[in-house]
């Protein structure tokens, strides 16, 4: 009897480890994030953990062409972590929060693609990479605009063939742009 | 020996069944024999509702995983159109930018 309740209690944490393992991977919402979520008039948060893009591959339909691009994508991805805030006023977050959410994302194993400022200091873009031993293996973006606020968090590795495919999917030609811009930031970000 | 044979007189003696018995014996196998005729039908049936049960079960998941899915690979169309929103505001920043440098 000891001896099951010892074999429950050891597949009880190892499972609660797993499920730890697998969405440690994504940050926690910054505490910024819930002040700004409060100040915002659109809110759009998405959190894909490994588990949920793994359902969200099962369902897209690998005959059609713009699934199975987005399908390939997705697969090798550990999350997708995304937030966009709209407000109806300009002024409503400070310089200051826009910088505790940079270093709250900002670690040392990112590596800065663009970064660019307005002269005004109204509008910024952040742009970082994770590399490991030369491969995406993480695409971050902060993006700030008077009334808007986006941050993009992509974790895992990803092959710029595959967005590449993306570009065809209409809303998504940007997307398709993005290996150009990695393999030349500065003639894109030439105040980095 | 007399008083031998007198006891054996005794055991064989003839006596009349109880009343009943023949019912009772007519009866009993009767029953036994629905009892035997009415166990399969009753697994048959323990059968059926198990492997509807479980068939049930295993549409219920299936259609639950199917539903979320669904909303998953919704979520990750809204992250990619953002993303793609927030690229394009950077390639305007950035040609706005290059503009004003020239």
């Amino acid at each position: 009897m000891k001896y099951r309740m010892f074999a429950f209690v050891l597949g009880a944490v190892a499972l609660a480890a797993t499920a730890f393992a697998q969405t440690a991977q994504l940050p926690a919402p910054s505490p910024i994030e819930k002040a700004l979520a409060a100040r915002a008039s659109h809110v759009t948060e998405v959190t894909l953990d490994k588990n949920t893009l793994a359902f969200a591959s099962k369902v897209m339909n690998g005959k059609d062409k713009d699934e199975a691009a987005t399908r390939q994508l997705i697969d090798g991805l550990e999350g997708i972590y995304v937030r966009e805030y709209e407000f109806d006023k300009e002024d409503q977050f400070s310089a200051d929060e826009i910088e505790q959410l940079r270093k709250y994302f900002e670690t040392s194993e990112w590596s800065t693609l663009v970064r660019e400022r307005d002269r005004k200091g109204r509008e910024s873009t952040d742009v970082m990479v994770k590399l490991v031993k030369g491969e995406t293996h993480g695409f971050f973006i902060l993006e700030v605009e008077p009334k808007e606020l986006t941050i993009v968090l992509i974790l895992g590795p990803i092959r710029m063939d595959d967005l590449g495919k993306l570009k065809g999917i209409s809303g998504l030609d940007a997307l398709g742009g993005v290996e150009f811009k990695t393999k030349t930031p500065d003639k894109k970000g030439g105040n980095q | 020996m007399d008083d031998f044979e007198q006891q054996l007189r005794q055991v064989f003696a003839r006596r009349p069944a109880p009343p009943g018995l023949k019912r009772r014996l007519m009866e009993n196998r009767r029953s036994q024999q629905s009892r035997i005729h009415t166990i399969p039908w009753q697994r048959l049936a323990a059968v059926v509702v198990l492997s509807a049960v479980l068939s049930g079960a295993a549409a219920w998941h299936k259609r639950e995983e199917q539903r979320k899915g669904e909303a998953a690979r919704q979520q990750v169309f809204i992250a990619l159109s953002i993303t793609n929103h927030a690229l394009n505001q950077m390639n305007s920043q950035l040609a706005a930018h290059g503009r004003a440098q020239k």
